[in-house]
């Protein structure tokens, strides 16, 4: 299980972002390129077409990822946490995982260029923060030849593993380090469009002005 | 990590393989003082996939399966034997195999037994059984030199090893022979530097023989 949180924001906002970001979790920022590839079942394999990504962290091309998203917590204790919940499960693979789909069956549905940075940390629950452009590849697995799905725009999503038995404290750990990220995006789950805030470039030039040393 | 080869018992024609096989090779064994140190245990699992229409027969993998080997506790081996294709992932690659419901298990087979110390050698014998009954379906030994991890520079003392072995166990006029098939690693992409995937590799070649045997047996029947 996961926990998760998205947002978006404008790209000129990033670098004030990450400045934050990097005072708030006190860890250097990662680099993050990531080929992402998503498969899907063939017409007649299994009941109902099912769906994995791949995921090749270019920066370390080996081992791949095998990420499978499944259904969301539903009921009304999911509703009222601000935090979405979900099944997801992955696995490192060897680099020959894409053969491999393809030979069971599977069939690539579309691929995309993750760029950006990540920050990982340990707040209340082990948090991962990345903040990334999303760039489609203008021929089949061309990495170097991408242009950005969404010009000027740049996706952050907040995750942080969680089991059963503590999703709640988990979700709650997300949701009060989000607040510390309002005056610049708002983050909500995944689905719900939220747009970019209209505080984002006061507090960005604040926080570019004092170089991201304010204690929040 | 240190080599080894994965060896089957094949039986003679007209002869199948039973228990008492496995008590006299295990005594063989211990005979040429094999220090038993404790058991071990691999499951191999046969997937086969689901199709929304059985009538259309799309070319899907009838040979696709699963290893847990017990070197590597934490990892699952993925294989296609037909298109020499072997996957290292974690073990929860196997979690994930289960929420697609593109494949399903069509057997399962525990490869399980007691391990040998004997010199450089670590020698593994075990009977081969469906996961959900005590049927013997073969006798598997697996031979490890401890000292190399290349194959090309062991082949020698490992076949002088498994020559000295074959010749402990004729001596007991036992109806069959242990055999050993080398796939070639290099078609599955492996290097001559040993490693899990190689014993993944040499698991899957043992059971398409324990297979093919059984077949021609039951078609002789």
């Amino acid at each position: 299980m996961e926990c998760v949180v998205q947002g978006i924001i404008e790209t000129q906002h990033v670098e004030a972002l990450e400045i934050l970001l990097q005072g708030l979790c006190g860890v250097h920022k990662e680099h993050l390129r990531v080929h992402e590839l998503y498969l899907k079942s063939g017409p007649n394999l299994g009941h109902v077409t099912s769906e994995v990504r791949l995921l090749c962290n270019l920066e370390h091309p080996e081992p791949w990822t095998v990420k499978h998203v499944g259904g969301a917590l539903r009921g009304a204790g999911a509703e009222q946490i601000s935090v979405l919940v979900r099944n997801m499960v992955e696995s490192k693979a060897s680099k020959n995982v894409l053969r491999l789909f393809y030979a069971l069956g599977y069939k690539l549905d579309h691929e995309l260029l993750r760029v950006g940075s990540a920050f990982h940390f340990k707040r209340g629950a082990w948090i991962t923060v990345t903040v990334s452009s999303i760039n489609k590849m203008l021929k089949l697995h061309a990495i170097d030849d991408t242009v950005p799905v969404t010009l000027g725009i740049q996706v952050v999503e907040v995750t942080a593993p969680a089991t059963s038995e503590n999703y709640s404290e988990v979700a709650a750990a997300v949701s009060s380090f989000c607040e510390y990220l309002a005056p610049l995006l708002h983050l909500s789950k995944p689905g719900v469009s939220t747009g970019v805030v209209p505080t984002a470039a006061a507090a960005a030039a604040s926080l570019m002005s004092d170089g991201g040393g304010t204690t929040l | 990590m240190p080599l080894k080869r994965v060896l089957h018992w094949q039986p003679n024609a007209g002869t199948t393989v039973n228990t008492q096989i496995l008590n006299e090779v295990t005594q063989c064994v211990e005979s040429i003082n094999g220090v038993k140190e404790g058991r071990w245990k691999a499951t191999l699992t046969y997937y086969k996939p689901i199709l929304r229409d059985q009538s259309q027969a799309p070319e899907l993998p009838r040979d696709f399966l699963g290893i847990s080997l017990p070197e590597q506790p934490n990892k699952y081996y993925l294989i296609i034997r037909g298109q020499r294709i072997v996957l290292e992932a974690d073990s929860s690659i196997q979690t994930i195999m289960e929420k697609l419901q593109s494949y399903k298990s069509r057997v399962a087979l525990y490869f399980e037994g007691f391990q040998y110390q004997l010199g450089d050698f670590q020698l593994r014998v075990g009977k081969v059984t469906p996961t959900h009954s005590d049927n013997l379906r073969g006798i598997i030994m697996e031979v490890e030199y401890l000292p190399l991890s290349s194959i090309d520079k062991s082949r020698q003392v490992m076949e002088e090893f498994v020559d000295i072995w074959k010749e402990a166990i004729s001596k007991r006029s036992l109806p069959g022979h242990f055999m050993h098939m080398e796939p070639n690693f290099m078609e599955y992409g492996l290097s001559d530097h040993y490693s899990s995937q190689h014993t993944a590799v040499q698991y899957a070649t043992v059971m398409a023989q324990l297979i093919a045997t059984q077949s021609v047996q039951a078609a002789r029947n």
